[in-house]
């Protein structure tokens, strides 16, 4: 009997797959290369990432492209504008750059057009509409700069492909980009005031814009990977709200713990998983019947980031961390919904990507 | 006969698979536009057997992107159409997404035809043209869209951008001038001669009456013959005419040759058209003075500075398990003198330091706070409050933090200052009990600090441009020195009154840029002997990023910018190392403490007229580099900032911490050694 265990012991370390992701660490100007067996999480390489080593670059939003052979980095701060690097995953090392708006933060590359749509953030500036940058990977040109709303955040392709979203922290609204015309196609006030048209001119909308001062906080937008929905975290209301596509309206709230900050729903489509940043903990939901399953304490405080592996197994949740404390990485079975490993990375972990499942 | 049968079916597969070499078609290929034509491409994707098939989208761009000044060909990227603003050739991509998603781009070279010129204008800006004398043309250039550009004597590359492919000639019409083949100009006689230029078949002409040289002699006099190397002298060229009357107001042309004293180097220094010189490089040099046809020399010789001087540690407070940033020296309420260092990615401490023994720095006390970066560390005049900024705090509110330290072996947090200060505080200033803080890089706020309990801000200063970046500020005399990166230096009234500002009111009345745009600090300085102002300009410059594998390098430069004439600020000299750059500095009586990063401390004699190459000129007093085996990065120097303090030369260094030096009154001791050092 004994032996038996020994040999599906073995059979099951043989058959356990690696799976690799890349976690960018924001107060360290570094990003981590994370290793995971499924048993055990390790940190296989630390590089710093930037081109002023005396000031702190801020690396936020991270993307893997579809094909897995490039990684793409968003720094926050610049002089004033940050930027967006380009890495190979071969050998993690630059590649080029190119100069974005106020604050790059998160990042997604459609399938379909190869084109790269990075929100600028600008968290710490004026109350404006800021913009969606679309960049050719291939070229590592901005080839446009759509306006959106205030403080755009949680950049997200739809599973075809064919649209990108985001939503605006500071006046609450979802955006959809058709990701060919490169048009905002549609917009939803989720704070469930006056739904501005799109026969507004622009002043009237940056009035409403200004006034419209957020206590939703809507932090990021996930679409789901078979069905016409999206969810939404909202950080200010404690809650994620559902989205219908179809008839572009809310057709769902779901109370949260404090903060939900990301969101990201399984390949698989059934399970939700949004980081409850203010709790420090992970929650996870049943997306079929929508149950809460379980809420997961994370190794340290501000949970921020959530990567899901290709084969829905497990979430990968970097969390930032407190003053001079490393940033962690966490490792979640989606299966048996309990933390299986962490890693330590550098300090202030943020903007995670999952790069590969291979054996 | 069916496995026959596959199989062939199967190869033609293969066969068909590897015909699909697909690549995009265009009549953007070879396309040639004029300015301001639009054009609306025909693209289609073909396969290696010309199978056409269309591209369900198409998107086009600019190579150049579109966070760029150049704007040379803009594309319409709603209705797929391009227009050719600039000449010259031109990179437009087109990305075909076709049936199933798949993508195909190709980039294709677009030509834009230089404008047709419709009219040139010849100008001079000086009529006096003597025998003798090169004649300083200005082209002015008009093009059939009515757009002028101007080609001056001293600019060229307008000139080379616009016309460099269309055929250019030059002809003087009689023997009173003469054309090179390098087109300068050169007035021979004297009398009534015509200039035309012919630009691709349009031509312009000037007359330009040739004076009879008057001057039958010129007297060229200084106020020094024997000099050293960094010391200005002032020529002066008077011009006589046969009668031995002095000629006023000629265009005399200065110059110089020379030859070194020691012959492993080469004689060099610069000359200015209003007769200033100064040598770099101790040798004989013979300055001459020229109208037209009359010279005359003189000679000067000039010696080495001599102002090399040991300089040497005397104490350090080491910090080896984090970087360190910033710091501050400063006498204490009860008369000794302290010191406060920041850090720099780590945990948000800052260490406080007993340096009244240079030689004995004693770490009294710190404070932690909520940040992973104290990038900037001051302390009030009056020694009783410090403030430290704050980035890379965990709830991201960042700001500034207000500490007592009247007993700074005991300082304490009075209270914690966050609005508009969110984004991350960078530098920060203390003057007259109000906090300069600079917000999210891009502007400063001002904050009333005379209760430091409760702070409040008063007002704010921007530069109100797209784009604007800001990375510190200092404040001296009421006038707020602004650096701005690519947008120079900003003199800002906070209080000086000379243009009516307040630190509730600051009003910018002064500005100067430079081409490299890394403008990263500014210290004002009024020369002691010459009584000049100028703002002293540093760069920041890392050439090739962060180097993750060893030592990054740094570049970049001090800039001397004379601001005596407030509206005509002229940048007149630079102190530059090589392979290493500039970071923070402070100047008292006419030396300059600076910290080079990669160069250590260096201690720089900036008395007297400046003019050129200061470091050439041998006006390095001393140096150091810091580094420790014991410091974070071992043996590493990087040194962030230097300041002199009671006679010591204090420095923080990104690797080891806060230190003292001490510039030695006595030469530098040579025993070691194994060069031949004759003095």
């Amino acid at each position: 009997m004994r032996f038996l265990l020994v040999i599906i012991f073995f059979y099951s370390q043989i058959q356990a797959q690696n799976y690799y992701v890349y976690v960018a660490a924001e107060s360290d100007d570094t990003v981590s290369l994370i290793k995971f067996n499924e048993t055990e999480a390790k940190e296989v390489e630390r590089f710093e990432v930037g081109y002023l080593p005396t000031e702190i670059e801020g690396p936020h939003g991270i993307t893997v492209d579809p094909n897995g052979e490039f990684w793409y980095l968003s720094l926050a701060h610049g002089n004033p504008f940050g930027k967006l690097i380009k890495y190979s995953t071969k050998n993690n090392e630059p590649l080029d750059q190119t100069t974005l708006g106020l604050f790059p933060a998160s990042m997604q590359i459609s399938s379909v057009t190869g084109l790269l749509y990075c929100v600028n953030f600008n968290l710490h500036g004026n109350m404006k509409p800021s913009s969606v940058s679309v960049v050719d990977p291939e070229t590592m040109a901005e080839i446009k700069r759509i306006k959106t709303g205030t403080m755009p955040h949680g950049s997200r392709i739809s599973y075809d492909g064919l649209k990108q979203y985001s939503v605006s922290m500071m006046s609450s609204e979802l955006y959809e980009i058709d990701a060919i015309t490169l048009k905002v196609s549609r917009k939803l006030n989720l704070s469930n005031k006056m739904n501005m048209g799109k026969s507004m001119n622009d002043k009237m909308e940056m009035k409403m814009s200004e006034m419209n001062h957020s206590t939703i906080k809507p932090t990021w937008v996930i679409p789901h990977p078979s069905k016409n929905i999206a969810f939404i975290a909202c950080n200010g209301s404690n809650e994620i709200i559902e989205v219908d596509l179809e008839n572009w309206k809310i057709s769902n709230r779901i109370s949260t713990g404090k903060g939900p900050y990301n969101v990201e729903i399984s390949p698989d489509g059934k399970y939700l998983v949004a980081t409850l940043k203010n709790e420090g903990s992970t929650a996870i939901w049943d997306l079929e019947n929508m149950i809460l399953l379980s809420k997961i304490k994370n190794t340290t405080s501000v949970s921020h980031g959530i990567a899901i592996s290709s084969d829905s197994k497990y979430a990968f949740v970097s969390v930032e961390g407190i003053g001079g404390e490393p940033g962690v990485v966490d490792v979640i079975s989606l299966k048996r919904l309990e933390k299986i490993s962490s890693v330590n990375v550098g300090k202030q972990a943020g903007g995670i990507a999952f790069w590969k499942m291979e054996n | 006969m069916k496995k026959k049968i596959l199989t062939l079916v199967f190869s033609c597969f293969i066969i068909t698979l590897y015909s699909q070499n697909k690549t995009i078609i265009s009549d953007l290929d070879g396309l040639t536009l004029n300015i301001g034509e639009t054009f609306t491409p025909n693209t289609y994707v073909s396969n290696s057997d010309g199978l056409k098939s269309n591209c369900s989208n198409i998107i086009y761009y600019n190579k150049k992107g579109v966070f760029t000044s150049a704007n040379s060909i803009s594309v319409d990227v709603e209705n797929g159409s391009i227009k050719a603003n600039e000449p010259g050739t031109h990179e437009v991509v087109a990305i075909c997404i076709g049936e199933g998603g798949k993508r195909h781009s190709r980039t294709f070279e677009v030509f834009v035809n230089y404008p047709k010129i419709k009219k040139v204008t010849l100008k001079l800006d000086d009529n006096s043209v003597y025998v003798g004398n090169y004649i300083p043309l200005i082209y002015e250039i008009t093009d059939e869209l009515d757009v002028i550009r101007t080609i001056d004597y001293w600019s060229s590359d307008i000139g080379s951008k616009y016309f460099s492919k269309i055929s250019f000639s030059l002809k003087a019409l009689n023997d009173k001038i003469n054309i090179d083949n390098s087109n300068n100009i050169l007035a021979v006689k004297d009398g009534v001669s015509t200039i035309e230029a012919d630009f691709d078949g349009i031509k312009g002409n000037i007359n330009v009456n040739v004076l009879k040289n008057p001057t039958s002699k010129i007297e060229l006099v200084s106020n020094n013959e024997n000099s050293k190397t960094g010391d200005v002298i002032q020529f002066e060229a008077i011009a006589y005419d046969k009668k031995g009357k002095v000629i006023e107001n000629l265009p005399i042309e200065f110059s110089f040759t020379g030859k070194s004293f020691d012959k492993s180097n080469t004689a060099s220094g610069l000359i200015l058209q209003d007769g200033r010189f100064v040598g770099d490089v101790a040798g004989k040099y013979i300055v001459s003075a020229r109208v037209g046809n009359i010279s005359t020399s003189k000679v000067v010789n000039i010696f080495k500075r001599n102002v090399k001087r040991e300089m040497n540690t005397v104490g350090t407070g080491l910090v080896n398990d984090k970087h360190t940033s910033d710091f501050w020296v400063f006498e204490g309420v009860d008369g000794n003198d302290y010191a406060v260092t920041g850090t720099w990615g780590a945990d948000g401490t800052s260490y406080f330091w007993d340096v009244t023994e240079p030689s004995n720095i004693k770490k009294i006390d710190s404070v932690q706070v909520d940040a992973r970066t104290v990038n900037d560390v001051k302390v009030s005049s009056d020694g009783k409050i410090c403030v430290i900024s704050r980035e890379g705090a965990s709830n991201r509110k960042n700001g500034i933090i207000i500490i007592d330290v009247s007993n700074p072996y005991d300082v304490n947090i009075i209270s914690e200052y966050t609005k508009n200060l969110t984004g991350g505080v960078h530098n920060v200033f203390i003057y007259e009990n109000h906090v300069y803080a600079l917000s999210n890089g891009e502007r400063y706020y001002i904050i009333n600090i005379e209760d430091p309990k409760n702070p409040y801000e008063v007002g704010m200063f921007e530069i109100e441009k797209e784009g604007q970046s800001i990375h510190d500020v200092w404040i001296e005399n009421g006038i707020a020195y602004s650096s701005n990166w690519k947008d120079g230096v900003y003199l800002v009234d906070v209080g000086n009154g000379i243009v009516g500002g307040s630190p509730s009111n600051p009003v910018a009345f002064g500005n100067y840029s430079y081409d490299s745009g890394a403008h990263h600090a500014t210290y004002p300085f009024q020369s002691k002997s010459t009584g000049k102002f100028y703002t002293v300009l540093g760069d920041e410059i890392f050439p090739k990023g962060v180097n993750s594998k060893g030592p990054s390098e740094t570049a970049g430069f001090i800039h001397f910018v004379d601001f005596t004439d407030l509206n005509d600020p002229k940048e007149v000299a630079r102190y530059e190392i090589p392979s290493h750059g500039s970071h923070n500095y402070w100047i008292e009586d006419d030396i300059l403490y600076v910290a080079m990063y990669t160069g250590g401390v260096r201690v720089v004699d900036i008395s007297g007229d400046l003019l050129g190459d200061l470091y050439k000129q041998g006006r390095e007093i001393g140096y150091i580099l810091p580094s420790s085996p014991d410091g974070y990065i071992p043996n590493d120097t990087m040194v962030w900032g230097a300041q002199l303090y009671k006679g010591h030369v204090f420095y923080s260094d990104f690797n080891t911490g806060i230190g003292a030096a001490k510039v030695a009154p006595v030469k530098p001791d040579n025993s070691k050694t194994n060069q031949h050092i004759l003095d």
